[in-house]
């Protein structure tokens, strides 16, 4: 296990406490940590990162203590903030430049095989303020990787960026896996959680599910989900929202999905429905994605 | 209009949600008038001033105490009159007096004996003030006083000047306005550069996300806190010697060879001791808009409380311990002394020991500040 965390608390007042964390984390893959916003991902992440410290607990980065070994750590790891947290005034170049001179490495060759090969040569003495969302981010990445750590933690890494250059920015993530790299990613984007090969849920602070995104989405064990076509209808909705065993309802352009208790039962709802929708009414089962475990879990917890 | 007034209130509400820029904006002009209303006379008052009375006469006695009745000065007494003018070097007085054995004996015989005055010429206005007011020592309640003792004898006329004061304008006889202030400047536009600079260093880097960058890096505190100030400390001392360079070939501002390992030394005390204040004003400050407003509320009571414009002795007792609170008033203290003066290092070890601390005391607390600031 690359990570390992004991018990890893933080503790900002009584409504904001983060842990205690408790989990492990196989190298070489992505490891996604999931949950909505002011959840504690940032905090987690930057726990881990060693920039914030812990209040209790403990954790074990790359078989090192990380209230013992904090130094010794920070050469294996790699962090990107959430932030742009690069210099605007310096060149691309003059940016790896120094990062890489933090660690010690002076090493030119290496800084052109990282443009290269993160495809930054054209910009090398452009001013990183300059520079677009999506090329900041990948600089992010490449001053993160200057020392060639083995362990990256990256904080929100697509947090506003499109998504095509969001699919470069994965495939540049999955290329570090296959180097033998382990990946410590931060996001809300559930559709960027499928991409992780394990993903963990946190919400308030607490991880309320772990496992691969697959056996996430089977877990939704007391819930199901209905889809049907109808546009936009505030009327219908309002009739929905008052069934007592329709969890949550949510509308994607022509069509609605819905998340029902197992008590559910499809006839009745599709008499409520009828005058609102011209024709039969035709509701149909379909498979839970991400999201909706999430907010599934998210709601149990709640209650 | 709408927008202008969109615009007016949120700033407004940004200025409001910001409570420490708030407590600067409303403290700031408050503490300034109390202070400065208190403490700017040009007038002198309670001045250490250093005599030697050989006479030790009637006359004399009546001199001495009228002088110390204007409350202007703060006479005590010395063994020599070479040891007038090396107080008056050290700093220890700001004026003084040599009154010669003969005073009485000439001043009976209505020779007109002559009343040497001294003045610190490096003190801008102690220099006008001790001329337009030594004519009270020879006003009529003196000279009355001195004609009543001596009417009886027919022999003596009392001369309507009874006695000539000569006043000598130490250390800067021409009394060069440049003089008096250029040293101090100097030391003003090093603490802008410094102060402010390293004012805004850290907190510029806390401000642009850059600093949590820093901290998952091997990088070391210390190193941090050298790597961040040395360059401004470079600047700072090129500054330094560019600004004397020029004050000495275009404001003929005295360069003694003599001193200058000690000037270097100054420098180097003086810059750490700005730089090192300045970035705690970083470490203490959460935008940068925070760390100038500190940065000027150590610049402005500087500039007026250390000496340099206004006599320290001339400012109410309360406010003085502000002024010994300020490097700069050892800054100025030194560098007058040693490019004007000539005051030698044994007078003036305890200012460059004052500078010493303060960089001391500001880098301790940066680095302690440091930890807490990044968590």
């Amino acid at each position: 296990m690359i990570i390992r965390t004991q018990a890893l608390s933080k503790t900002y007042n009584k409504d904001n406490i983060i842990g205690p964390l408790s989990v492990e984390i196989p190298e070489g893959q992505v490891f996604g940590l999931l949950g909505p916003n002011a959840s504690g991902k940032s905090t987690t992440i930057r726990m881990l990162a060693g920039v914030i410290e812990p209040d209790s607990g403990s954790a074990q980065i790359a078989d090192m203590d990380l209230s013992k070994q904090a130094n010794a750590i920070k050469n294996k790891i790699g962090y990107v903030s959430q932030h742009f947290g690069l210099y605007a005034e310096l060149s691309v170049l003059e940016n790896i430049r120094f990062y890489a001179s933090l660690y010690g490495i002076v090493d030119e060759m290496r800084f052109e095989h990282l443009l290269s090969k993160y495809e930054l040569v054209l910009y090398r003495d452009v001013k990183a303020g300059k520079l677009s969302g999506g090329y900041q981010r990948r600089l992010s990445l490449v001053c993160a990787l200057a020392h060639d750590p083995t362990l990256l933690f990256l904080d929100e890494p697509t947090a506003g960026i499109d998504p095509v250059t969001r699919k470069k920015i994965w495939d540049i993530f999955y290329t570090l896996v296959s180097e033998g790299k382990t990946l410590f990613v931060t996001t809300h984007y559930m559709e960027e959680a499928e991409r992780c090969n394990e993903i963990a849920f946190l919400n308030r602070g607490k991880i309320i599910s772990q496992g691969t995104p697959k056996s996430i989405q089977n877990s939704l064990l007391n819930y199901d989900i209905y889809s049907f076509k109808q546009a936009f209808e505030h009327s219908m909705l309002e009739v929905l929202n008052k069934h007592t065993d329709i969890v949550l309802i949510n509308q994607f352009g022509y069509e609605v999905r819905i998340m029902t208790n197992k008590t559910f039962h499809e006839d009745p709802l599709k008499h409520l429905m009828q005058p609102y929708v011209e024709g039969e009414v035709v509701l149909s089962k379909t498979e839970a994605n991400l999201e909706d475990v999430f907010i599934a879990l998210t709601q149990e917890v709640e209650e | 209009m709408s927008v202008i007034n969109a615009i007016f209130k949120k700033e407004l509400l940004q200025l409001k949600r910001d409570p420490r820029l708030i407590g600067f904006i409303v403290v700031m002009p408050i503490l300034f008038l109390i202070l400065f209303g208190y403490a700017l006379k040009l007038e002198p008052e309670n001045v250490k001033m250093a005599y030697l009375d050989k006479d030790r006469s009637f006359f004399t006695n009546l001199i001495k105490t009228n002088i110390w009745m204007e409350g202007y000065f703060q006479l005590y007494e010395v063994s020599s009159k070479a040891e007038i003018v090396e107080e008056i070097r050290s700093g220890r007085a700001k004026a003084g007096l040599y009154i010669a054995a003969d005073f009485s004996s000439l001043l009976i015989e209505n020779a007109q004996p002559h009343l040497q005055f001294y003045v610190d010429g490096t003190m801008p206005s102690l220099t006008t003030a001790m001329k337009n007011n030594s004519s009270s020592i020879t006003d009529d309640a003196v000279t009355g006083e001195m004609y009543f003792l001596d009417e009886e004898s027919e022999n003596i006329i009392i001369a309507q000047d009874p006695f000539i004061m000569d006043t000598e304008v130490l250390f800067n006889p021409d009394e060069k306005e440049t003089w008096f202030f250029l040293p101090g400047i100097i030391g003003v536009l090093i603490m802008q550069v410094a102060l402010i600079l390293a004012g805004i260093s850290v907190v510029r880097e806390k401000e642009n996300n850059t600093l949590e960058q820093l901290i998952v890096t091997p990088m070391t505190k210390t190193q941090f806190v050298i790597g961040k100030t040395l360059p401004y400390a470079i600047i700072s001392l090129f500054e330094f010697y560019f600004i004397l360079l020029l004050g000495w070939s275009i404001f003929d501002i005295p360069m003694p060879f003599e001193a200058s390992g000690y000037i270097f030394l100054l420098s180097l005390d003086y810059i750490g001791s700005m730089i090192a204040m300045g970035l705690f004003i970083s470490m203490i400050s959460q935008t940068q808009q925070q760390a100038m407003f500190l940065a000027v509320f150590i610049i402005i009571p500087s500039i007026l409380l250390s000496g340099l414009i206004f006599p320290i002795e001339a400012m109410p007792e309360f406010i003085q311990p502000v002024s010994y609170l300020l490097p700069f008033t050892y800054f100025v203290e030194i560098i007058r002394g040693l490019l004007i003066k000539g005051t030698s290092i044994a007078d003036l070890w305890i200012d460059f020991a004052a500078l010493l601390s303060y960089m001391l005391l500001f880098t301790l607390l940066s680095i302690w500040r440091f930890k807490k600031y990044l968590h």
